[in-house]
């Protein structure tokens, strides 16, 4: 009896293998891309967040608790379906980008707020002391220290964000759970499908999150 | 590595566990009660319920009204019929939503004894799966929007249509399009609802399944074009393993289609 792990659909995955591929490539460059303006967004709004001025860190507010206590799943739907009845239709692949950018980007400002707050505010004072401008102070002395603190939770971050692409797999973005769906709700051979799948998006996670651990335990031993 | 080695392992384990857990639910069905009676039969006899898995969101076929809460159609009614042939009451059923992404699952992990869901036969898909006769044919069909001024396929050149992820319809429009020479893009969406919403946002210029299912989808802002495609032939599928099943079901249909209790099934939903 054909099991859904049988054998022939396996073979059959494999000489579809294309198919995978090219979502693969899709979910990477979905990843990098969204990466970078999730540490860009991050980074200026956590040190909007850091801020004394009152309209800075509310600004850090309001974007944070926006985007963090909404589903991803609705801003993406925003994005695709919302947005063109107001006249504009962005390329999915962009909704896509802008997506999980956005985002992450609200977490990784979290991460950027809480690793600089975290710097004890004698370090501040004593550059200040010392005839540091607050900039001065802030790129010399505390954010070298901040970012040894936040760089185990962005890799977090950033393993998240790879794995929540697959949402773009909802609004077709083409993406690897995208293709995967496609593939195996046409010949039903969703076992090899969704294995498959689940070991390419381990593929790129797992070395990221191990990366993140030596880095934790380093920062142990150090402090 | 030695992490990435466990990993691998238990891997493996969990997915030997998972076939063989498929295997040892098949063989823990009780014995069969007579030659007439298969296993698999008795046990649903026994259990006193058919559990079956029916779309929720294709009207005229299977459709939970939002209103009632209660899920009506064609294949309802065609689950009914089954009900009273297995079970003597056609009352006796479970019906379940299914989309076309979780209803091969279902069927494996025996969530479900039938799938009765505008489930387009294959020959694929019968290498996994039992499949009745059809009881439904119908011939894909592509809706546009009015304003789009779009009247065949040819209109449709270089255009994009939305396919709902049982793609069969994305084929049958293929090779309608390689024969008139066009170029189209497909783009696949989970459920028909979230076609429709592709196509008022224009995201798609076309949204193409079987005709039945989208006259359920007909408003004043679309219509739907003459053009019909590659017959798309419905049959109520089950596990492969459950052939006693397999054989009742394929019988109660060709009984009603002989009888013309089927047609006039299809003619009391307006599908004739």
């Amino acid at each position: 009896m054909p099991g859904p792990f049988a054998g022939f659909k396996w073979l059959a995955l494999m000489n579809d293998w294309s198919v995978f591929a090219e979502g693969f490539v899709q979910t990477i460059l979905l990843s990098a891309l969204g990466l970078t303006l999730a540490l860009g967004l991050g980074i200026f709004f956590g040190l909007l967040g850091t801020s004394h001025v009152k309209l800075f860190k509310l600004l850090n507010r309001v974007y944070v608790e926006f985007i963090q206590n909404t589903p991803l799943v609705i801003q993406i739907f925003f994005l695709y379906h919302g947005l063109p009845h107001l006249g504009i239709m962005l390329p999915v692949f962009v909704v896509g980008v802008l997506g999980v950018g956005v985002y992450h980007g609200a977490y990784i400002a979290e991460v950027i707020r809480a690793g600089v707050e975290s710097v004890p505010k004698g370090q501040l004072e004593a550059a200040y002391s010392q005839g540091f401008s607050y900039w001065g102070a802030m790129i010399h002395i505390v954010l070298p220290q901040a970012k040894r603190i936040s760089y185990p939770p962005l890799t977090n971050q950033a393993v998240n964000l790879i794995k929540n692409t697959s949402v773009l797999a909802m609004v077709a973005g083409g993406e690897l759970m995208y293709h995967a769906d496609s593939w195996s709700s046409n010949n039903l051979y969703y076992g090899p499908s969704y294995v498959v799948t689940g070991l390419l998006y381990l593929s790129l996670c797992f070395p990221l999150a191990t990366y993140a651990k030596r880095m934790e335990r380093k920062l142990e031993v150090s402090s | 590595m030695k992490k990435l080695y466990v990993l691998i392992v238990s891997l493996m384990m969990f997915v030997a566990l998972a076939v063989s857990g498929c295997g040892s639910a098949t063989d823990s069905k009780p014995a069969a009660g007579g030659t007439a009676t298969a296993p698999e039969v008795k046990a649903i006899q026994d259990r006193g319920t058919l559990k079956v898995g029916v779309k929720v969101d294709v009207p005229k076929f299977g459709f939970k009204d939002p209103k009632t809460g209660q899920i009506d159609g064609f294949e309802i009614d065609l689950t009914r019929a089954l009900a009273k042939k297995i079970l003597g009451d056609e009352k006796k059923f479970e019906a379940q939503g299914v989309t076309a992404k979780t209803r091969g699952p279902l069927l494996d992990n025996g969530e479900v004894d039938l799938v009765i869901a505008t489930f387009t036969i294959t020959e694929e898909r019968k290498q996994s799966y039992n499949f009745s006769d059809p009881y439904f044919t119908d011939g894909v069909a592509l809706m546009v929007k009015k304003d789009s001024g779009i009247t065949d396929l040819k209109g449709l050149a270089d255009k994009t249509i939305g396919v709902a992820q049982s793609a069969t319809s994305k084929k049958a429009i293929q090779e309608a399009a390689d024969k008139q020479g066009i170029k189209v893009k497909f783009l696949e969406f989970g459920t028909y609802p979230e076609i429709k919403t592709a196509l008022d946002s224009g995201r798609i210029n076309c949204f193409s399944v079987d005709g039945a299912i989208l006259y359920g989808y007909l408003d004043d802002t679309t219509v739907i074009l003459n053009d019909r495609f590659t017959p798309q032939e419905y049959g109520v599928a089950s596990k492969k393993a459950n052939a006693g099943l397999a054989k009742i079901v394929n019988d109660t249909i060709n009984d009603m289609k002989k009888s013309g209790e089927l047609d006039k099934l299809m003619q009391k939903w307006g599908l004739k």
